[in-house]
């Protein structure tokens, strides 16, 4: 439930022509690998790379490594390797979990001359010297910066959830308010990180989201919880809750449970709850407060789990004015599930906890963070 | 006796005496001073002016990647997902005039989404607003300096049309050295019609490995024909090429410091000889010869001192000026550029005050030892000693003609490191010479004249000439002077006026096209704005239009050093075009060889450059190629210093597809009226903001260039001329000073008031006279030495000699009237002294 | 003998024009800010060929007077008349005819042009006056003062006795009626100086052409007709050989 870019960039669009575009409705026809790719009938479209590595002698790492594509427009334009018809928005985040430092970085571009874009062909999906490289089922991330990097190489260990039903993440109430969202919940992960210079050779578990749609959120939302839970006992979890204005829950949060053979079920908002234990944690940069240890149930799994953060500060505050401030970080799982005790590693999203994320409608207007700079 | 109350003594009190002199020596010094100072400040902040108008927004980058006629977009791309931490800024180049002020700012194109995230130019444009607009082509962002408002239109001249643009934003430009225009890169592809391709792409690279070692990483991920430099590379560039134009300016500028000397010689040499027997008294009581000298010397420094210090604020102003005249020819010759702020560094006023200090020192060394080597026995001698009697004419011719040889010979070496070493050497033996024959000289022509003299002009022509002999170092002294500056002002005249009329002579060749056509954008010279070539298709097919030659420029880089690629339609034209060729083949051999084939032409400054020859060959940077090509003769060419290097427009096009035009030529046909012609050429171009020449205009506007570039030449030796006839005024006050008790006289034995003042303008009118000789003389064989040592070696240019003898007459005649109104002060002076008074002094 | 404020015939009766004739003449001019009368009411006529000395102290007004007798300037008060002409009467211009017509100078440094030679000094005052035949007037006065040979040398290759000479043959080449000497053998030794009074005798006597000479020489003075004593500007004493 990675909508950053949605309320970014589709309210600085002037007129944003959603009838030039298409919408998640239920009915649609999955093929992999092309779904792995660009849909650019879709005005959104990410794909999403989170997971917890750790070197042989236990210096443990997070990452995130995210791609998105927001249409500009679909017009007919004059012909030129710098028309913008797509932004193209890339975060990049290291969490030195055992360094108790948090790194990132974000980037903006058009396509351009192959500067960033989506190619089926190549199976290449780069920001820059950001970049995917489909091989087959395997997935090469290769992230450059000026202070870290990482080179990892991931291999899926089950096929491809659809979350949703139908086909469609219903987001909010309406036809078309619903994103196409496909899940890896659990790739190998093996390479090196760079830090500041130093080589890092190290090993974990991924989870790669990968969701295209067109205004998929309605009135009222102003902010999301979003989980990825990946258990010791092979199974996954992905739970997220939309908060409303009023404090209560929207009744399209939702969630998918990953068996271990890779079968998913689909969890409505009544089949699971996420509660925060009262733990927080204040943003120097933009004063919000997000909780980050949590109570998860899931009555029908006979789940109960706490859920907490080794690294505090893994806020992504951003200086330029187009993305928004969230928290987005490696966290860890301890609870029983039937009576056994279980633990698992994920990632956690937090937004709208500095102030409320305008969801839904599109703005006239820019941000009010981007002219705060 | 303290060397204190010595100073005071021999030096301070007799200057404050007579004013009017030592303000005169010290202005003389002061002119000096801020002649050098100003083409000094006026170089720098000229050249400063490349920095700022191509080097903008650059952010902190490191490294720039060109390429000959531009890099294409991809290259954009693959250095954008290199496996190193850099950031990439593309950008695209180029001058666009504000139709309502006329104003010439430069464009910068950039990456405004891609950038927008980058610290180091966040402050231009936000991609926000870029991206709010994608389909829009008409957004731009104004430097504030432009006192435009965001929301309004503006309308800017690009190429060769004229459009309103919206003003997105407006954004501080005082880091950025002046008004400029910035456009997203898409936008600035399709109005200045370069679609496909960027000017240059600017790279922060990590502060390891070393510079060198991403230079040749990058080059190796990159297409052959691209280059990889350190950010500045073309600000070096554009200062080693302008390094002649400069140097040559500079060295010019020391002229008028070089006659302040000679002035300072006489000063110090009149304040030795009057003071002869103050020197006897202050030696007879004990004052040894260093003090005589130190006080001596310390007369000239502080002349060099106030001099200097006044020449730092006169330098200041003029600078100024300079600047004004500088740029348009830095403008018209070299590069677009804008003037830069005059900085006075206190380095350069060191330095000023240094030479002015200096300068001084050194001239007074010869009188200030003479008065070192007075004799305590010389306070008793009675009686007015001769200025100077000991002249060793016959030593002196001896070592001037020896000199003479050494300059002659000095103009045979070629130039080193570029310069023409030799070839200044060989002005300067060339001057010393002319100032050690001078004595002789002067002393030959004014006795074999004097009874001559006393024919025409009556009695004060004898006196007046006899009275020179008698003070024949005095005499010679300001002849030098003065004829420096004349012999300055007749070689540069005489090399601006053959230069003129060869390159009339070649423009009669060259300039057969009736018409010319091109872009109303900016007009420097290393600006090749387009027009549409469709527009030149239709050209071609009108009634009357015989022949249409289609020329395309690029800029590019040879070895370091900047040149203009171009390409001519030699099939369309071999009828009609007249080029000269070095080795003296006709025309259209050449123009045959050049069609079908990987060759060029080069002009004469680029082979002088580059030491090429016909025959050679030499590696092109195209696109992103590199190719190989034969020079097939080496041309004639006075349009650019820098050079040509021109191919067959087919050629060029098989390198680099963009086919439209940076100028047309047409040739009417034979029996159709030029006037007709036009009027359907300007039907045809009508909504493009295109100029047409006529031939005429044409030449008329490269002669208006030509003039306009030497205009700085004319008013350095104006003022070389100044200081030389200000320092003949004061000299001549010396000389009414020294001389009055015989005007005493004179006036006892008879003579009238108008006798003296016309004896006074006689002796001014002799030096004039005799400076107007030896300078004319001097400044031909100076003007060899500029026309075919100095300008051949520093620019490669061919000059056929040429008398301009309109000027020359005009300007010799124009300072000997000035040297005899030198003398119209003096000569009030001496009417006013009064003679019992002046005739019973001892 | 007569009171130095009287009207005092100092020529032989019977020449009834005076060359120079001064009536009460007085001239003064400031010295730091402190008017001196340098001439002070001095009445006196010379006639032609006589030979007048005047003698007195540095400062007493000599060279003063010998300016005023020779239409160098102009008296405070009083009336200078050369040869009839009042001086007081002309403008600059006029004096200068005056001074080219009637009058010679000679001075005690000879004050020759340095760069003029022997020839070109004597006849400079002919050539400043325009006057014609200069170059044979000269060659005839430097014949009269035994100096034809030395026509083309500079003046610093003479004695101080012949430059002496050469600067009489150039103050009588115009003949002027008056000729002035201040100080004539101030710088020469006794032999010489003699030989140049006595050549001013003979000028006196064989051309009538009036000389008034300041002098401090004993010698000079009993040389000359007339012996003028001056003190602070007054005549003292007139004494009549």
């Amino acid at each position: 439930m990675r909508n950053k870019l949605v309320w970014l960039v589709s309210c600085l669009l002037l007129n944003p022509l959603v009838m030039q575009y298409r919408s998640a409705v239920p009915g649609y026809h999955y093929e992999f690998p092309r779904d792995n790719f660009n849909h650019p009938d879709f005005q959104t479209e990410w794909w999403y790379y989170t997971g917890n590595l750790r070197t042989a002698d236990g210096h443990e790492f997070g990452f995130e490594l995210t791609f998105f594509r927001e249409a500009l427009t679909r017009e007919a334009q004059k012909a030129s390797d710098w028309s913008a018809p797509d932004a193209f928005v890339a975060h990049l985040a290291l969490s030195d979990i055992s360094g108790g430092k948090f790194y990132h970085r974000e980037r903006l571009n058009r396509p351009g001359p192959g500067i960033a874009g989506v190619n089926a062909e190549t199976g290449r999906i780069w920001n820059g010297n950001w970049q995917i490289d489909w091989k087959g089922n395997a997935q090469n991330l290769r992230a450059i910066s000026d202070q870290f990097g990482l080179q990892l190489a991931l291999e899926s260990q089950k096929p491809p959830v659809i979350h949703g039903i139908d086909g469609i993440s219903q987001k909010s109430a309406g036809a078309g308010h619903a994103s196409h969202y496909i899940s890896l919940t659990r790739l190998t992960a093996n390479g090196d990180i760079d830090l500041g210079g130093k080589k890092f050779a190290v090993a974990g578990t991924a989870w790669m989201d990968h969701e295209f749609f067109t205004q998929q959120l309605g009135g009222g939302q102003v902010g999301w919880d979003w989980f990825s839970l990946q258990l010791d006992d092979h199974t996954e979890l992905m739970l997220f809750r939309l908060r409303l204005k009023d404090g209560s829950i929207d009744p399209f949060s939702s969630g998918t449970y990953i068996d271990a053979a890779g079968q998913a079920t689909h969890l409505a908002q009544k089949d699971f709850s996420l509660h925060p234990l009262g733990d927080t944690w204040k943003s120097d940069s933009t004063h919000a407060m997000y909780p980050i240890r949590w109570r998860v149930t899931v009555p029908s799994l006979k789940l109960i789990a706490d859920v907490a953060t080794p690294l505090r500060q893994q806020e992504l505050a951003g200086n330029t004015g187009w993305s928004p401030n969230y928290w987005e970080g490696a966290i860890r799982l301890t609870g029983t599930r039937d009576t056994a005790p279980i633990a698992g590693v994920g990632y956690l999203e937090m937004t709208g906890y500095d102030r409320p994320v305008p969801l839904g409608q599109p703005l006239a207007e820019p941000l009010p963070g981007s002219s705060n700079r | 006796m303290s060397r204190l109350t010595l100073f005071y003594r021999l030096i301070l009190r007799p200057l404050f005496r007579e004013p009017l002199r030592t303000a005169l020596t010290v202005l003389a010094v002061a002119l000096g001073v801020a002649v050098v100072l100003a083409i000094d400040l006026a170089g720098n902040a000229a050249a400063g002016s490349f920095r700022s108008s191509i080097e903008t927004l650059m952010g902190d980058s490191d490294l720039e990647v060109t390429a000959t006629g531009g890099l294409p977009d991809a290259v954009v791309g693959t250095l954008a997902t290199l496996p190193y931490a850099i950031r990439v800024r593309p950008r695209i180049q180029d001058f666009v005039t504000v139709v309502a002020t006329g104003q010439t700012v430069p464009l910068i194109a950039i990456d405004l989404i891609g950038e927008s995230a980058d610290q180091q130019i966040i402050t231009v444009a936000s991609g926000e607003e870029a991206l709010k607009y994608p389909g829009n082509l008409d957004g731009v962002w104004l430097g504030s300096s432009l006192n435009a408002k965001a929301g309004s239109t503006i309308r800017l001249l690009i190429n060769d049309h004229v459009r309103d643009y919206t003003v997105r934003g407006v954004f501080d430009d005082s880091a950025e050295g002046g008004a400029i225009v910035v456009m997203d890169i898409a936008v600035a592809q399709n109005e200045l019609g370069r679609t496909g391709r960027v000017d240059s792409v600017l790279l922060k690279v990590p502060d390891s490995p070393p510079l060198a070692e991403w230079q040749s990483r990058l080059s190796g991920a990159l297409p052959a024909g691209a280059m990889v430099r350190p950010v500045g590379s073309r600000t070096s560039e554009n200062q080693r090429m302008l390094a002649a134009f400069r140097w040559n300016l500079r060295v010019l500028s020391y002229v008028a410091l070089l006659v302040g000397g000679f002035l300072i010689y006489n000063t110090i040499s009149v304040s030795v000889v009057r003071r002869r027997p103050e020197i006897g008294i202050v030696r007879a009581l004990g004052a040894s010869r260093r003090s005589v000298l130190a006080a001596f010397l310390a007369e000239a420094a502080c002349f060099g001192f106030a001099g200097a210090v006044l020449g730092c604020a006169l330098g200041r102003v003029l600078a100024t000026g300079a600047l004004k005249l500088l740029s348009a020819t830095v403008q018209a010759l070299y590069v677009s550029s804008r003037p830069g702020a005059i900085e006075l560094t206190p380095a350069s006023l060191v330095i000023a005050l240094l030479i002015g200090v200096g300068m001084s020192v050194i001239a007074a060394l010869p009188p200030a030892s003479e008065a070192a080597r007075v004799s305590p026995m010389e306070a008793m001698s009675r009686g007015q000693r001769e200025y100077a009697t000991r002249v060793h004419q016959g030593r002196d011719m001896l070592i001037a003609l020896g000199l003479a040889a050494g300059g002659i010979i000095c103009a045979v070496p070629p130039a080193i490191a570029g310069k023409p070493l030799f070839g200044y050497l060989s002005a300067i033996l060339l001057i010393a010479a002319s100032a050690l024959a001078i004595p002789a000289v002067a002393d030959g022509l004014l006795h074999t004249s004097a009874h001559g003299l006393q024919k025409i002009i009556g009695v004060e022509g004898l006196l007046a000439s006899r009275s020179l002999i008698g003070s024949l170092r005095r005499t010679s002294v300001l002849v030098g002077a003065l004829s420096t500056a004349i012999a300055m002002m007749t070689s540069v005249g005489i090399m601006v006026g053959s230069f003129r009329q060869t390159v009339t002579t070649w423009m009669n060749d060259q300039l057969q096209a009736d018409l010319y056509l091109r872009p109303a954008g900016n007009p420097a010279s290393d600006q090749h704005p387009t027009i549409p070539n469709e527009l030149a298709d239709q050209l071609a097919k009108l009634p009357g239009v015989a022949g249409l030659d289609r020329f395309r420029a690029y800029e590019f880089s040879y070895e370091g050093l900047p040149a203009t690629l171009g390409a001519a339609d030699f099939h369309a034209v071999q009828p009609f075009r007249k080029s000269a060729f070095l080795s003296g083949r006709s025309a259209s051999d050449v123009y045959s060889d050049l069609q079908g084939n990987d060759a060029v032409v080069v002009s004469e400054p680029f082979a002088h450059k580059h030491h090429l020859r016909r025959g050679d060959s030499i590696t092109l940077p195209l696109g992103d190629r590199r190719v190989p090509f034969h020079i097939v003769d080496v041309s004639y060419d006075y349009a650019s210093e820098a050079g040509y290097v021109v191919m067959d427009r087919a050629t060029l096009l098989q390198y680099l597809p963009d086919p439209d035009p940076s100028n047309l030529a047409i040739y009417v046909a034979p029996g159709f009226d030029l006037e007709t012609v036009r009027a359907e050429v300007q039907k045809t171009i009508a909504g493009h903001d295109i100029l047409i020449f006529s031939n005429r205009n044409l030449r008329a506007e490269a002669i208006r260039i030509f003039d306009r570039t030497f205009v700085i030449t004319y008013a350095l030796e104006a003022i070389s001329i100044v200081v030389a006839v200000m320092g003949i005024a004061g000299a001549l006050l010396a000389l009414v000073v020294d001389r009055r008790r015989e005007f005493g006289l004179l006036r006892f034995l008879g003579a009238a008031t108008s006798q003296i003042r016309k004896l006074i303008l006689v002796e001014a009118g002799l030096i004039g006279l005799l400076a107007n000789l030896v300078g004319f003389v001097l400044g031909l064989a100076l003007s060899f030495i500029l026309i075919y040592v100095i300008n051949k070696q520093s620019f490669g240019w061919t000059i056929q000699f040429h008398w301009p003898a309109a000027i020359l007459v005009s300007s010799l005649a124009g300072v000997f009237l000035a040297t005899i109104l030198a003398g119209l002060y003096p000569a009030r002076i001496a009417i006013r002294l009064n003679p019992i008074e002046v005739v019973h002094e001892e | 003998m007569n009171s130095a404020t009287g009207r005092v015939p100092l020529t032989p009766v019977g020449q009834n024009h005076p060359v120079a004739s001064l009536d009460r003449v007085s001239k003064e001019y400031r010295s730091a800010g402190q008017p001196v009368r340098a001439v002070d009411g001095v009445s006196l006529e010379i006639f032609p060929g006589s030979f007048v000395a005047l003698v007195g102290r540095s400062g007493c007004g000599k060279s003063t007077l010998l300016n005023l007798a020779g239409a160098m300037d102009f008296p405070t008060s009083g009336e200078v008349r050369l040869d009839g002409v009042a001086t007081s009467s002309l403008d600059d211009a006029g004096l200068t005819r005056l001074r080219r017509e009637k009058v010679g100078f000679i001075f005690q440094s000879f004050q020759l042009l340095p760069t003029l030679s022997v020839i070109e000094n004597v006849e400079l005052p002919l050539l400043l006056a325009g006057a014609p035949g200069a170059r044979e007037a000269a060659k005839l006065r430097l014949d009269w003062v035994e100096l034809e040979s030395y026509a083309a040398r500079l003046p610093h290759q003479l004695s101080g006795g012949q430059m002496q000479r050469v600067a009489i043959a150039r103050a009588l080449v115009h003949e002027p009626k008056l000729l002035l000497a201040d100080e004539p053998t101030g710088n020469l030794d006794t032999v010489t100086g003699n030989l140049i009074l006595a050549l001013l005798r003979r000028i006196a006597t064989e051309q009538n052409t009036a000389i008034l000479m300041a002098t401090h020489s004993s010698e000079a003075a009993a040389l000359s007709d007339v012996v003028v004593h001056m003190r602070d500007g007054r005549i003292e004493q007139i004494l009549q050989h």
